[in-house]
């Protein structure tokens, strides 16, 4: 099932697990490429958790504004969540 | 393996939690301990073999686990250690990773370079380190790699491609075929790892691994 709670920002959603390597790779690119993001933290609630679900099985999960979904980063799949 | 002078010291495994207590503290997942504490894979031999060990002389008394609530592969094993700690009599002790990165120090995979989880250390009743088994079996990793080898296959991507090399379009159909291939394999995984667990204490004891 596709998450309700989509990206409608024009800017990109970023699911992440601040233990996750992948997720804090993929936030210092971002942050230093300049990117403007909103970060969902999905260990801090099992709300987001859900919603993060609802997109894919890996994060970080990235929605950008055009509807694509990405998972993982770099050479990492991810972390399953 | 565990530094000669390891940071864990009776005061030290006292402070970590209770397995309840790692659940309840726990702000995801608390399903998934709750639904995998009750299919835990230990059959009446597993079972009989780790009460052996348990009674060996010098055998496991105490066992830590460091662990995450968010961790998938923490929510399919660490309840597996609880039930180990139920029907040995072992003290378990919960320690969250992000919390406790001296302990976790002590006990990195990949050549030092992960910091991968759950970690389920075995010690004696007086704290001297035994044995410790890192995150999924080897049949969980290997499984991985076939997947992701065929999964490279039936999307025509080169069998030397890395997932950090692929374009977006491909990472990601990559990723998706792999997902669908390792899935049904979970409960296999968990068999697996008892069995790991067991020729670890086997191997640390000098015992047979039979129940």
């Amino acid at each position: 099932m596709q998450a309700e709670n989509k990206s409608t920002a024009a800017r990109p959603l970023v699911y992440t697990i601040r233990g996750c390597d992948s997720c804090v790779k993929l936030l210092k690119k971002f942050e230093a490429e300049g990117v403007d993001f909103e970060e969902r933290r999905v260990e801090l609630s099992q709300a987001t958790l859900e919603e993060a679900r609802g997109y894919g099985s890996l994060v970080p999960i990235v929605i950008w504004p055009d509807g694509r979904v990405e998972q993982g980063f770099g050479d990492s799949i991810g972390c399953f969540i | 393996m565990p530094a000669i002078t390891s940071v864990v010291t009776e005061s030290r495994f006292a402070l970590g939690l209770t397995f309840a207590d790692f659940v309840a503290q726990a702000t995801v997942n608390q399903d998934k301990f709750v639904l995998n504490g009750t299919t835990v894979p230990l059959t009446e031999e597993d079972t009989s073999f780790l009460r052996k060990a348990a009674a060996h002389p010098g055998g496991p008394a105490r066992m830590l686990a460091l662990a995450e609530a968010w961790c998938g592969d923490v929510y399919r094993e660490l309840p597996t250690a609880a039930r180990i700690a139920e029907v040995t009599g072992m003290e378990l002790r919960v320690f969250l990773r992000d919390q406790n990165l001296d302990i976790m120090e002590e006990f990195l995979s990949n050549d030092g370079k992960s910091r991968a989880i759950p970690v389920l250390v075995f010690y004696t009743k007086d704290l001297e380190y035994l044995t410790h088994w890192t995150e999924r079996s080897a049949s969980a990793h290997a499984g991985l790699a076939v997947a992701m080898n065929e999964a490279k296959t039936k999307l025509s991507l080169p069998q030397t491609a890395t997932f950090g090399t692929l374009r977006d379009a491909d990472r990601q159909a990559l990723l998706q075929e792999v997902i669908a291939r390792v899935r049904p394999f979970s409960d296999q995984w968990r068999r697996d790892a008892i069995q790991e667990i067991r020729q670890l204490l086997a191997n640390a004891l000098s015992i047979p691994n039979a129940g």
